[in-house]
């Protein structure tokens, strides 16, 4: 009897824990599958020309996936060892590729899905609170002036997003700041480091810092090996567990700014504090890839629109869909026209903006504050 | 302007009820000033208010007399320019903000449209002050939400999404997140303001058994002075961001106070209960 009271008890004890739904698990494998899939196109094809059989023997070679010396050559960069030709164009070549497009993709999605919440703008994404326009101008400057500190490219990208970032904060400041006043501020920010960016490039008298740099500003992951792997993989995944640890916090600032105040919350602490963590996640895939346009505005939506707006599913929803569309949108780039590789943020920018435009005539409710 | 300072005096000392019994205030605000920080003019400027200790007042007055504003002031949403609050003795600014949330809850006017979370999740919500940065749920939390959801009389739209609730739905699951916050003041704005009189009833019966169960101090803003005086224990009437009067409604509903500070003709007639009968708007303001 006694067995019996404890579980009947407290029905709503055991509902509670169900916010993993079955549409939010069905959503990740699906992703995961396709990143998968994505994923192996990607390494089956390229210049050095082999099998689809070759090329996944060689994805799934035992001799380097059980191999110590070759994970310590791919992450600390040491010597690597000994194996097929088609297992060091797979490992080295192909496969980091996929990987940067991973991590850039999560990070993207979750860094859009923070600013959506702090701002609480649909509209918003990592770019808006002028992050992305100061980075950008950060790369500018150091290719085109400082060009020996180019190979902290990604550590200054991050610091440029957190420059503009923090002037943008300072303007919108005013006693408190509220969602419209950062959002204002944020276009202002874009526009002035967006003529900055377009000065300095009067100044380049190299073709091919000319290249690099628009390679940075529309975002790509041509050439990306496991040195970003290293630089990026640690601060991506700091991002991504405190952002779905912070999730809650993140529901309770969608309830509105009065009644997070009410309820204890120390709104411009929380806000200020989501908002850096919002800006570590984007410098991670801005120093990696670039500049990915549309992709932190629209894959929220995606994901928004399949699991609900509970920011508990919402957050673990990005972190399997960006990967997933980051890395087919890079198959796209790279082996759609044949011989030239496009930009992944081109194909982003073609694909999320139409993408976007019907979500919004889709939902009446989209443009409003 | 006399009555003002009969109250002010009153107020300095002690305050007693119709019988002349002391009552102890849960809540009081003492030379309060406040303003918006985008204006420099004073909204509020306020001596003395008290709001005794388990009993419901209800803040009333016309459209811009400043109720909403003190309201916010009490429950440190405005930082006064000048005056202090203090809750059961206490300043109001040395508490934590979550120690504060634990003692006083507040239900804002304008709340948010939110689509697609449900009622118990809102309602899960008004625990937020009592779960640290990584606690999960536990046995105590669940039975608050019980109590809440019961207390509103919302179990069958535990489930419901919030966007599918009629506006009076809404507000009672709204009034459920706060009641879940377990305080023992709590602040409403203006919680039947917009809801047909069914739903206000519902409200208002839902706020007078919280007051009657469980002790809770509640201070309410409402639109209605009819309303009021049959609801409240007491009254805090306001006038241009000025206390005009304050007591158990029998004392302060008067002919001249609903002249003074409504701009209404009425009558008003105290058998067999109190009742308010407007009847036509006086023409000087």
């Amino acid at each position: 009897m006694g067995e019996a009271k404890s579980v009947g008890g407290h029905p709503s004890a055991r509902e509670r824990e169900n916010w993993l739904t079955g549409t939010l698990v069905l959503f990740c494998l699906a992703s995961t599958v396709v990143t998968v899939v994505a994923g192996l196109i990607q390494v089956s094809f390229g210049e050095y020309s082999m099998t689809l059989r070759g090329a996944w023997e060689a994805v799934f070679n035992p001799a380097v996936i059980f191999n110590l010396e070759a994970w310590s050559s791919f992450l600390f960069g040491t010597e690597p060892p000994d194996v097929s030709t088609e297992s060091v164009v797979v490992w080295s070549l192909r496969l980091p590729r996929v990987f940067v497009g991973v991590i850039a993709g999560a990070t993207l999605a979750v860094s859009g899905a923070i600013f959506q919440a702090v701002t609480r703008n649909e509209l918003a994404s990592p770019f808006v609170l002028g992050v992305s326009s100061g980075a950008g101008f950060a790369v500018l400057a150091t290719l085109v002036v400082f060009s020996g500190l180019s190979p902290f490219l990604p550590l200054i990208a991050a610091l440029g997003g957190t420059l503009a970032f923090l002037v943008v904060y300072t303007i919108a400041w005013k006693g408190g700041t509220s969602p419209v006043r950062l959002v204002l501020a944020g276009v202002i920010v874009n526009m002035v480091f967006q003529s900055l960016q377009q000065g300095l490039f009067f100044f380049a008298d190299d073709l091919g810092v000319v290249q690099s740099a628009i390679a940075w500003l529309t975002g790509s992951l041509t050439g990306t090996g496991w040195a970003e792997v290293r630089i990026a993989i640690l601060p991506a995944i700091v991002a991504i567990a405190l952002a779905l640890a912070g999730s809650r916090q993140l529901n309770v600032l969608m309830l509105g700014e009065s009644t997070a105040r009410s309820l204890g919350m120390r709104v411009e602490r929380v806000r200020f504090l989501l908002s850096a963590l919002a800006i570590l996640a984007a410098s991670v895939a801005i120093a990696i890839a670039g500049v990915v346009s549309f992709f932190g505005l629209v894959v929220p939506h995606i994901v928004r629109n399949t699991v609900g707006s509970d920011y508990r599913r919402l957050m673990i929803g990005c972190a399997f869909a960006g990967p997933a569309l980051l890395v087919t949108a890079d198959v796209a780039a790279r082996l759609a026209l044949g011989g030239v590789q496009m930009p992944v943020g081109v194909v982003t920018g073609l694909i999320g903006g139409p993408y976007f435009l019907y979500l919004m005539r889709k939902q009446r409710s989209m443009g409003e504050l | 302007m006399a009555r003002t300072q009969r109250d002010t005096d009153r107020g300095r000392h002690r305050i007693t009820d119709g019988d002349g019994v002391a009552v102890e205030s849960a809540l009081v605000g003492d030379g309060l000033e406040l303003s918006y920080p985008t204006s420099e003019e004073t909204v509020v400027d306020c001596a003395r208010l008290d709001v005794p200790e388990g009993a419901v007042t209800a803040l009333v007055g016309p459209n811009g007399s400043g109720k909403s504003t003190l309201l916010k002031g009490l429950s440190n949403h405005l930082e006064p320019d000048a005056g202090t609050i203090t809750i059961h003795g206490n300043d109001l600014n040395s508490f934590d903000p979550k120690e504060l949330a634990r003692e006083l809850g507040v239900l804002s006017q304008e709340n948010d449209s939110l689509g697609s979370i449900t009622v118990e999740d809102l309602v899960y919500h008004g625990r937020y002050p009592h779960r640290g940065f990584f606690d999960g749920v536990d046995v105590e939390d669940h039975e608050a939400v019980d109590r809440a959801v019961e207390l509103a009389g919302i179990e069958a739209l535990r489930e419901t999404e919030l966007g599918q609730l009629s506006g009076g739905q809404k507000q009672l699951a709204w009034i459920a997140m706060v009641l879940a916050q377990e305080t023992d003041v709590l602040l409403l704005d203006e919680p039947t303001t917009f809801l047909d009189v069914h739903h206000q009833f519902r409200v208002l019966e839902t706020i007078r058994q919280l007051n009657e169960r469980k002790g809770v101090t509640v201070a309410v803003v409402l639109h209605d002075i009819s309303q009021a005086a049959r609801f409240a224990d007491y009254l805090v009437a306001m006038r241009d961001g000025e206390l005009y009067d304050w007591g158990p409604p029998e004392e302060v509903v008067t002919e001249e106070l609903l002249a003074d500070v409504f701009g209404v003709e009425a009558r008003v007639t105290r058998e067999p209960e109190l009742q308010v009968l407007p009847k036509r708007a006086l023409s000087d303001r």
